[in-house]
């Protein structure tokens, strides 16, 4: 193991409503690849965006090759050589590969951009990486696993020295995060140094060298990873917050009716021909890597995105459901992955966000009984133990736990039976995921039906009574919890592609 | 300066209000200074009272819309349209005054629907819809003056009625109506399920639409109080002047939104004061009397009205990114 290359030192970033980073600390070695772990909301991503100059810190320094430096964006970072791979990928679809790969440094030839010497330069790179990819392709063309190889590319050109990889394998195959293996081994060799942030605990066993694990936005320890065992890094992980007990029998009574039965659902590429059934009282899963066409799924259910074809039941009955109206009166409620963009109006009020669907409940003639919205919204506040500090304060200062208890709210007081909640915890700190999840069983308990999209195979395997599980855009299979195993959930979810 | 914001009433009545109201006051007091007095007469207060009635209906109406997060710049167009329309009708076709009023307000109404349908069901882009609606105002209003222009009823004559709306004797009866008017739309606005949606879509259409409520209704019914409050600018408009003439109008487009914007509406929608809206109409319609009273021609209004949008809508994007 090489020399310190960066330290990162008592870092500390608040947002509205949340402490995301409480003084960590995070060194990385040259020629090392560091796992960074912890669970949804514990820091990581803001940490490595602080790294790489998207975000600024409150307070700390950051040590890159024995100078303090501080990068203003991305753009800074990235000419000192600390760059980014991110999650999704951010390639243009229309461009070719060589376009792509020098966006924003084009090769000039006098003011032409010379077209050529990039795709020569594009071979170059690829050559040195050991992958096969045409750079005079259209990007879109490619497969994710492709793009996502593009995008290492891309990071390797800058003539990085730090490389951070968030959830590279997010969306890749056994076959295409082996791929991915070799180019990190390789560049292990030249001396970069890596950050590699996963969730999958076979991946950082393999190819990483020493782990640091955060959680609730503090810095918790380093181990070397070869000797330490998953349970410890686990344990450090999870720290005082105690889970659900995972389910090792579905919850769902034998004789529980169907509530919600959809038939051969087709909507563009991403969903062809989804059919399945959700029971009374059941959390039904859905696993499948990152666009596999789950939320795509949910959403041409909900009426969100038009569908072409398919029929859904309610009860037995048969509805139409053309927009989210139609879906909401039919009794369905939606929580977005994406809060902030598809959950809540973050300038309005807690009451106001509670009462969004309801509307017509607290009208007075003409005029909003705000004296009944207020007493509503604070009745949910009370039962969801929702921190705010009152139901007049503006959902924005709320952190993602309490913003999301909000969301549920919502479909509470509209009394929606049926509830989709895509990616529940994504963005919500440890200690509020796990108050979600209690909301959840309680939810189902009481004869609400849950629809959970999840890409953390913990959260599936915890929550889940039966689990439907999707690849590029179909369904593969569908697995009681009794029989789950992450094996089997990986097979189905990647079924399709090898 | 922090105490003074923690105050219960500045709470209450907003502390940037308060300056508002406060540089209002000075300009008065300032334009009263360098006119040595001649600004303070009764006459000149019915001036910019005059301004003030077209210039506050036609703010108020497009309140509606930027909290949307749309805009609307054929509002000043549209006036003229309704004025031109009507006053044509009642001096060509026979029409009756009373009659004249209604078709006033319904041509706004029109193109208040028009507007709505195709920013919210056709999915056109406010700007390109309001900019297409203001040439089409224009045209329509002179195909049908056969670009005349029109002189509404004065006050002696028998159909000189609705006048009395602005001054009944020397009593300015606008005022009051306009007053009137603003509290029934800071009412709609912050007290009725049309008003709540309208503000929410504004602020986040798509979280609004996944939570089963029917957006594009209420985006259209936006532009259609605009469109309302836009044909009762036109009366207010004849009311005081009397005189329109095809073709213009466009003016008053940019400085209604100022008057928005420097009330503390949004430009990116979301956030709307009523209360604001007129009082940013009192200082844009003091302004426009002020520099005429210092002997400046109008163009100097316009130049300074653009710094104003410019300014507001800065103070505006830059809290909101200070405040991320």
């Amino acid at each position: 193991m090489g020399d310190v290359i960066l330290t990162m030192k008592g870092i500390d970033k608040s947002f509205p409503g949340v402490h995301a980073l409480d003084h960590v600390d995070l060194e990385i070695r040259k020629g090392e690849v560091l796992a960074l772990m912890g669970e949804n909301g514990a820091g990581k991503s803001t940490l490595m965006k602080i790294l790489t100059g998207v975000y600024s810190k409150d307070s700390g320094t950051i040590t890159y090759e024995g100078k303090e430096v501080e990068f203003k964006n991305t753009r800074e970072a990235q000419d000192a050589g600390v760059v980014i791979v991110h999650q999704e990928l951010n390639m243009l679809g229309h461009l070719t590969v060589a376009q792509n790969l020098f966006i924003g440094r084009e090769f000039k030839n006098g003011i032409k951009i010379d077209d050529k010497k990039m795709i020569e330069e594009s071979k170059k790179l690829f050559d040195r990486l050991n992958v096969d990819i045409d750079p005079t392709e259209i990007m879109s063309n490619l497969t994710v696993g492709k793009q996502q190889m593009c995008e290492i590319a891309k990071a390797v050109s800058f003539d990085a020295k730090v490389i951070v990889f968030d959830e590279p394998s997010a969306a890749l195959t056994e076959s295409e995060i082996e791929e991915m293996f070799k180019i990190i081994r390789d560049l292990k060799k030249k001396d970069i140094a890596m950050v590699y942030i996963s969730h999958r605990m076979d991946e950082i066993k393999v190819i990483t060298d020493r782990v640091t694990v955060m959680r609730d936005g503090t810095y918790v320890g380093t181990l070397i990873t070869k000797d330490c065992t998953k349970e410890d890094i686990i344990n450090m992980m999870v720290g005082r917050v105690i889970y659900e007990d995972p389910k090792t029998h579905s919850m769902v009574p034998a004789d529980a009716p169907v509530v919600l039965k959809v038939e051969n659902l087709n909507a563009g590429k991403m969903v062809q021909n989804v059919s399945f059934e959700l029971r009374k009282g059941e959390i039904l899963g859905f696993s499948g890597l990152m666009g596999a066409g789950r939320t795509e799924t949910a959403r041409a259910l909900f009426g969100a995105d038009p569908k072409e074809s398919g029929d859904i039941y309610i009860n037995g009955k048969k509805v139409d459901i053309n927009s989210p109206q139609d879906a909401v009166n039919a009794g369905i409620g939606y929580l977005s992955e994406d809060r902030k963009r598809y959950g809540i109006v973050v300038q309005k009020t807690v009451a106001e966000n509670t009462t969004m669907a309801t509307m017509h409940e607290f009208m007075s003639g003409l005029f909003i009984n705000k004296k009944k919205e207020k007493e509503v919204a604070q009745k949910h506040v009370d039962a969801l133990a929702t921190k705010t500090p009152g139901v007049d304060q503006l959902v924005v200062n709320l952190s993602g736990g309490n913003q999301q208890k909000v969301v549920i709210a919502k479909w509470l007081t509209r009394n929606s039976d049926i509830l989709i909640f895509d990616e529940p915890t994504r963005g919500i700190d440890v200690g509020a995921k796990n108050e979600i999840y209690k909301l959840m069983n309680k939810l189902a308990a009481e004869g609400k039906s849950i629809i959970m999209i999840s890409s953390e195979m913990t959260e599936i395997l915890r929550m889940s009574d039966r689990i439907v599980v999707m690849c590029e855009g179909k369904k593969t299979g569908e697995i009681d919890i009794s029989e789950a195993t992450q094996e089997n959930i990986m097979n189905l979810a990647t079924r399709e592609i090898n | 300066m922090e105490k003074i914001k923690q105050n219960a009433f500045v709470k209450k009545v907003g502390f940037n209000r308060i300056i508002l109201v406060a540089v209002m006051l000075l300009m008065y007091l300032a334009f009263g200074a360098m006119t040595g007095g001649k600004f303070f007469t009764v006459s000149r207060l019915m001036n910019i009272f005059n301004y003030v009635y077209f210039l506050g209906f036609l703010a108020l109406g497009v309140t509606f819309v930027i909290a949307t997060g749309g805009i609307d710049f054929s509002i000043g167009p549209v006036m003229f349209c309704c004025a031109l329309v009507s006053g044509y009708s009642f001096y060509n076709h026979g029409v009756p005054m009373g009659l004249a009023l209604v078709l006033c307000i319904l041509v706004g109404l029109l193109f208040g629907v028009w507007n709505g349908y195709l920013v919210a069901y056709v999915k056109i882009p406010p700007f390109i819809v309001s900019m297409a609606s203001m040439n089409m105002a224009k045209g329509i209003a002179a195909v049908f003056t056969k670009t005349q222009s029109v002189s509404w009823p004065q006050s002696s004559e028998p159909a000189g009625w609705y006048r009395t709306f602005v001054k009944s004797g020397s009593f300015p009866t606008g005022i009051v109506l306009f007053l009137a008017v603003a509290v029934i739309c800071a009412i709609i606005l912050n007290k009725t399920k049309a008003g709540r949606y309208i503000l929410c879509l504004g602020s986040n259409s798509e979280a609004v639409r996944l939570s089963g409520v029917d957006v594009k209704k209420w985006t259209m019914l936006a532009y259609t109080i605009c469109g309302i409050l836009v044909g009762i600018a036109a009366i207010f408009y004849v009311g005081a002047y009397t005189t329109v003439q095809p073709g213009y109008g466009d003016q008053y487009n940019n400085e209604a939104i100022a008057c928005c914007v420097m009330g503390g509406t949004s430009m990116a929608g979301g956030i709307a004061s009523i209360a604001g809206t007129v009082i940013g109409t009192l200082i844009i319609s003091l302004l426009q009397q002020g520099i005429l009273a210092l002997g400046f021609s109008k163009d100097y209004q316009f130049i300074i009205t653009g710094f104003i949008v410019i300014g507001a809508v800065y103070a505006d994007v830059s809290a909101r990114r200070r405040k991320n």
